[in-house]
């Protein structure tokens, strides 16, 4: 079981938060399974904005293939610029 | 050869009419003599730095004297907009530009607000201001014509109180007909951190323009006009339209700078462990401070002029008796971390209050910010102590110190006198020597934004080249935090063109991303679009160079391939080398702070990471190699005799 959590652009889809039961190993095999939950959801993430954080560890690179597992609590970040 | 005869010598090249639709004068304002001139900006120059940051580049390079100092009278100080301002959606920036008295090095910072769009609406491009006025002035210009009027009942005031009292006494209406830009008594006490205010927040920030408006005695410059359409050479709001559509639609404005604002940028800067805390000791700070805790305080968003973005967020601390610092405009990004984690704050509330009474008081959040963090860090080493800050303890984390200190500057008053020389403590002989060990500053300028760079090698790079000194805001590739664009390869090399690491933290290809963030940002700042909506700094879909040619051969005709429009934002960079190596500035000052280069980063999934000297160093040479600069980082001897060819010899 992976809890996934979710920024508020994307909560009207996704809702606050997600629990994928099935299986999965890599981040690319989580976002898979997000979109079996919520279709289009995979197509959302797939936007430089947003970044994949694994136990508050902020991934920046080489995310698909990042492991994931049982128990993890994975964050979806908005990254941007400022001034 | 005096300022008089330097403007004398420039007044013969330039045309007295415009040289293309929409073109508007130069006003040049003798503020000793009371005497004005006006004329525009050649076609020569134009079409090689365009105008706005790059004309104004053009004015400085042939006014400056380098002999004397940046506060001298003859030393000019120059507003410009860019070529699109006023007319294009979120173009509604302009630079205000002399040499800092706060860095010695270059001053240039950038605005957005009404006022660069309103200076157009009275057909002015840009002003040239030097002499010292023999009393406060205020330069008043209504529907074109301009007037010097007294300053003296203005002499005092703060943000807050100018506003009230130059609307109820000039007339107009704020985001109507009427703009200014103004200094506070930060400014006319010459404080090197105090910036010329644009609007109840915006303001020309960096390198200390509020104290070298003070040295002229101009307390402001107020527009009152109609807002009105431009003559154009072809139709372009048809294109506006889409410019429009495609700002909307881009993720990152429908979904962050829209609704929040650039607050959002906190979050993963402290989660991957390069959040600048207690001046860059450690890099992570609390959740405490993450925008969602922001958005109880936040009552609604406003925006520039014609700008559909609407980024710049309002604030409200809901007090039951509120004075004047409990309502207000902000914070953005960069004051959230120089008032948060770099001096060790927590409280959301205080962070507001703070960023409120910079706004009044005209103090620049990123300089004043990192005078403060500076001072904390020597009094916690004991390299200062009670009796050179006048009783005051300096610890961190104590916010209603920190406001007191925040008057104290801005009055230059006791401890605040040293503040108010910032980087400039340890030459005038309030620090010790040893202090320097522990500035954050590149060239003379303390660090813009929190983002510690010791892991991100691209930023790092971008803050120690940066023509102005340590400021994120010339060449941020900030796209090299979204991993989606770090995942895609070939994209990415497509976006800097050519092969950039996907390693965060990797060296290889950095000076390209680099490059290509500096030339498009340059080009951006002298057409006066929005940093925060121009391609690469926020998304690589917003308006870039096509965008930018495409309107400006609807709006004056010229027109412009991408590869010349790329030109042009290296000629910016170019002049502006320049100017700094008149300065003194050499390849030697391209570089960071030491504790960037000799300690560890010490927490985040990148602990341990820090800067490679020898790598840092080949960065460089690459970074000078594709930029067309000599090993002590000015243009090659061909491409400066270009450069002067266009824009006349100093
Ligand atoms: S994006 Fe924000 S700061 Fe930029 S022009 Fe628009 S409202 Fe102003």
């Amino acid at each position: 079981m992976v809890t996934v959590n979710f920024p508020a652009a994307l909560q009207p889809l996704s809702g606050a938060t997600l629990v994928v039961r099935e299986s999965v190993h890599t981040v690319g095999q989580l976002v898979k399974a997000l979109d079996r939950l919520v279709p289009g959801l995979a197509h959302e993430l797939d936007d430089p904005l947003y970044n994949f954080a694994v136990n508050d560890e902020l991934l920046l690179h080489n995310v698909d293939a990042r492991p994931v597992k049982d128990g993890d609590v994975i964050e979806i970040v908005p990254s941007m610029a400022g001034g | 050869m005096g300022i008089r005869e330097r403007v004398a010598r420039l007044l013969e090249e330039m045309p007295r009419a415009a040289q293309f639709p929409s073109q508007g004068a130069t006003l040049f304002v003798d503020l000793e003599r009371r005497e004005t001139v006006s004329a525009f900006t050649p076609l020569a120059v134009t079409r090689t730095v365009l105008a706005g940051r790059g004309a104004n580049m053009y004015y400085l390079h042939r006014l400056l004297d380098e002999s004397l100092t940046p506060l001298h009278p003859d030393i000019p100080l120059i507003f410009g907009s860019g070529l699109l301002t006023g007319l294009v959606p979120s173009a509604a920036r302009g630079n205000c530009t002399s040499w800092s008295p706060e860095s010695g090095v270059l001053l240039d910072s950038n605005a957005g607000d009404y006022f660069p769009s309103f200076l157009r609406m009275n057909g002015f491009d840009h002003i040239v201001l030097y002499g010292k006025a023999p009393a406060w002035t205020m330069i008043v210009i209504r529907e074109g014509v301009v007037t010097l009027e007294d300053a003296s009942p203005y002499v005092g005031m703060d943000n807050i109180e100018m506003r009230e009292a130059v609307a109820r006494e000039v007339g107009g209406t704020w985001t109507k007909n009427l703009a200014m830009v103004n200094i506070t008594r930060a400014g006319e006490n010459l404080v090197l951190t105090s910036g010329v205010m644009a609007g109840p927040k915006a303001v020309y920030a960096r390198g200390g323009p509020g104290a070298k408006m003070g040295s002229l005695g101009l307390k402001a410059i107020v527009t009152l006009a109609q807002t009105h359409e431009f003559p154009t050479a072809r139709p372009y709001k048809p294109y506006n339209r889409h410019i429009a559509q495609k700002l909307l639609a881009t993720s990152v404005v429908k979904n962050a700078l829209s609704k929040t604002g650039t607050p959002f940028l906190y979050k993963p800067s402290r989660m991957l462990g390069a959040m600048g805390t207690r001046n860059n000791q450690e890099t992570t700070w609390t959740e405490g401070l993450d925008a969602e805790h922001f958005d109880r305080y936040r009552p609604g968003m406003e925006g520039c002029f014609r700008c559909p973005v609407n980024c710049r967020p309002l604030n409200d601390l809901h007090k039951s008796t509120p004075d004047k610092y409990d309502k207000g405009d902000g914070p953005e990004y960069v004051t959230l971390g120089k008032f948060g984690p770099n001096l060790g704050i927590d409280s959301v509330e205080a962070v507001i209050r703070l960023n409120n009474i910079c706004n009044d008081l005209g103090l620049d959040t990123a300089s004043t910010g990192s005078a403060l963090g500076w001072a904390f860090e020597l009094f916690q080493r004991g390299l200062i102590t009670t009796k050179e800050t006048g009783g005051i303890a300096l610890q961190w984390g104590d916010a209603a110190t920190i406001e007191t200190l925040l008057f104290m500057t801005a009055a230059r008053e006791g401890f605040g006198a040293v503040l108010a020389d910032s980087t400039k403590a340890v030459e005038k002989g309030h620090y010790p020597r040893e202090a320097l060990r522990y500035l954050i500053a590149v060239k003379g300028l303390g660090q813009s934004d929190p983002h510690d760079a010791r892991i991100l090698k691209a930023f790092a790079l971008g803050l120690a080249v940066a023509t102005r000194g340590m400021d994120h805001l010339r060449n941020r590739a900030t796209l090299e935090i979204n991993a989606r664009i770090n995942d895609n390869a070939a994209f990415k090399s497509e976006l800097y063109g050519g092969v950039v690491s996907a390693e965060p933290n990797g060296y290889a290809g950095k000076e390209r991303a680099v490059r290509a963030c500096e030339d498009i940002y340059a080009v951006g700042d002298s057409v006066g679009m929005c940093r925060f909506t121009t391609k690469l700094f926020n998304s690589p879909t917003l308006p870039g160079l096509e965008e930018f040619r495409t309107q400006i051969a609807n709006v004056t005709g010229l027109e412009f391939s991408d590869a010349e429009l790329r030109q042009c934002g290296l000629n910016v960079m170019g002049v502006e080398r320049l100017i700094n190596h008149r300065l003194g500035v050499r390849r030697q000052d391209d570089t960071l702070p030491d504790r960037w280069f000799d300690e560890p980063n010490p927490s985040g999934p990148y602990q341990g990471e820090k800067i490679d000297r020898q790598e840092f160093d080949d960065l460089l040479s690459r970074f000078y190699a594709i930029s067309r600069l000599t090993s002590e980082g000015v243009p090659e001897e061909a491409w400066r005799k270009q450069l002067v060819g266009a824009l006349g010899q100093t």
